[in-house]
């Protein structure tokens, strides 16, 4: 489907990339209540592949599988509640531009 | 891993792989630990690379990168949701100054030169800590396994994981990184010709501000390969909170963009990808870039030199690696790699273009973070023109346009940023 005049949805964006996923999660939230206590939660906003979700009930669900490995979430979140790493063995987002 | 290394590199990207030929062409038993699967498969930058320092360190690059155009027209916008002023310079020339490329395949070009110089590459490998014993760095973590060597590079990157697990530097704070995120779009050779109106090898540079971060600090970038475009934001971190709309939507408003979609019509997403960068000049420098038995080198020493307009990363990364490499020999011969006999690295750094560059423009972070310039001005320049331009018959004198355009900037505010522009820029 042309992208001319649609905004492409992050799945999809996410989708044009190479990509070689870990089963084992890069990121944990070390403290779920210190997020559902967090009245700003940069991360739902900054994460560039929206890997951080307000869900219903006020938690914010994550997934590590889209994750560009930016970093932003942990540098951005104001509670040091987001242990961010690099994924092991060469895992996650293969770029192929850069 | 148990053997024994001069000189251990923790990361293969510009400033790590720079460090790692220089020392294996002198001999050096040099080892590279890179987290991807192949050097380059995590790196991400804006677009461009200025080239003085290839034609010192390598001079056969013209021939051998993965140039993709030449940068000859440099064009910025000041954009609202309708309309733009723009100013462009272009240059008939043949001179090579800066080039477009792709950072993974000029990355695994690096990669190339450092192994045929003889370093050694590890791959699919995360440096988890440096081993510091007594003080003194002696070699790298990663899982189970340790690996040791007289004098380690830390070349991690901007999230400087290994320097902050190693306690050896605080954590990165919103205040000195801004977060980019960018799209690769196919569009063909000829269409990017003719859309952007240049040659075959002549490339496009294009920073805009306003409208792409929704007129919070920050601003966006085009790049033309040879048949793609590359298109981003930047957010400075610092203001990541006052936008309205999330950083993931704010990249595709901007490629919607009536001026922009225009030219990106039938493109096809080849990628998308973010990275922080660092933007606070001096202020985003760890507090040593030295110790005993290591050194900082490239974007985890803070090197990208962030002028709004001009960014420069790749230039500042290599010669960061290359004088790391010249200081890791020059306490080599004095038999210790000590952080006195390392401190030497300090004294390259300030008589290279790299400290004296960060010095002359160590307040352009302060001038660039004030939020008028991605608001009230890019307004006050738009609403002058589209008032100067509107003839209905009443006299649009320029002062009396000027006055009227410049909503709730005073005159004062206005010399005041003009002059501490002017000055630290």
């Amino acid at each position: 489907m042309s992208m001319d005049n649609r905004k492409i949805p992050i799945e999809e964006r996410l989708n044009s990339n190479a990509w070689d996923v870990s089963q084992r999660p890069h990121i944990r939230i070390i403290d779920p209540d210190k997020c559902r206590k967090c009245d700003t939660k940069p991360c739902t906003f900054l994460c560039p592949a929206r890997c951080y979700i307000l869900s219903q009930d006020g938690t914010v669900l994550f997934s590590h599988e889209g994750c560009l490995e930016c970093g932003t979430c942990r540098v951005v979140c104001p509670n040091n509640a987001i242990e961010w790493t690099y994924p092991r063995s060469g895992y996650g987002v293969q770029y192929r531009f850069g | 891993m148990s053997q024994r290394f001069d000189v251990i590199v923790v990361g293969g990207g510009p400033s790590g792989l720079t460090a790692a030929q220089r020392l294996a062409s002198r001999g050096f038993k040099v080892l590279v630990v890179e987290r991807g699967r192949r050097p380059g498969s995590k790196n991400v930058y804006g677009g461009r690379i200025y080239a003085h320092v290839l034609d010192r360190l390598y001079p056969e690059y013209v021939k051998e990168a993965p140039v993709e155009r030449w940068v000859r027209k440099e064009r910025l916008t000041m954009l609202t949701k309708d309309s733009g002023v723009t100013v462009e310079f272009e240059i008939k020339s043949v001179e090579h100054k800066s080039f477009t490329a792709y950072l993974t395949n000029f990355t695994e070009w690096l990669s190339r030169k450092a192994e045929a110089a003889g370093a050694l590459i590890v791959t699919e490998t995360p440096v988890d800590s440096l081993v510091i014993r007594d003080g003194r760095v002696v070699g790298v973590r990663s899982g189970a396994d340790e690996v040791y060597g007289d004098v380690v590079i830390v070349a991690e990157g901007i999230n400087r994981l290994v320097l902050e697990s190693s306690g050896l530097t605080p954590k990165l704070q919103p205040s000195v990184v801004g977060l980019g995120v960018k799209e690769v779009i196919k569009l063909g050779r000829s269409e990017i010709n003719e859309r952007f109106n240049l040659d075959d090898d002549e490339g496009l540079a294009w920073a805009l501000a306003g409208y792409p971060t929704h007129y919070v600090p920050g601003g966006a970038f085009i790049y033309t390969n040879k048949d793609a475009i590359t298109l981003g934001i930047v957010v400075y971190l610092e203001h990541g909170a006052k936008l309205d709309a999330p950083v993931h939507e704010l990249i595709e408003e901007f490629r919607l963009h009536p001026f922009i979609s225009r030219l990106l019509k039938g493109g096809q997403l080849l990628e998308y990808s973010a990275h922080l960068t660092p933007i606070a000049g001096l202020g985003a420098m760890p507090d040593r870039l030295y110790g005993n038995g290591y050194l900082v080198v490239g974007d985890a020493a803070g090197f990208l030199l962030h002028l709004g307009i001009l960014i420069r990363g790749v230039d500042f990364a290599m010669e960061s690696g290359n004088l790391a490499a010249e200081a890791v020999v020059k306490a080599h011969d004095e038999g210790k790699y000590d952080e006195e006999a390392l401190s030497v690295y300090w004294r390259l750094l300030n008589e290279s273009f790299i400290l004296r560059e960060f010095r002359a423009f160590r307040n352009a972070h302060k001038v660039l973070n004030n939020p008028r310039l991605y608001s009230d001005y890019v307004m006050l320049m738009n609403s002058f023109m589209a008032r100067y331009f509107d003839v209905d018959g009443t006299p649009r004198r320029i002062w009396d346009t000027f006055m009227s355009s410049k909503g709730k900037l005073t005159l004062t505010d206005m010399a005041k940023d003009a002059l501490s522009l002017v000055m630290n820029l």
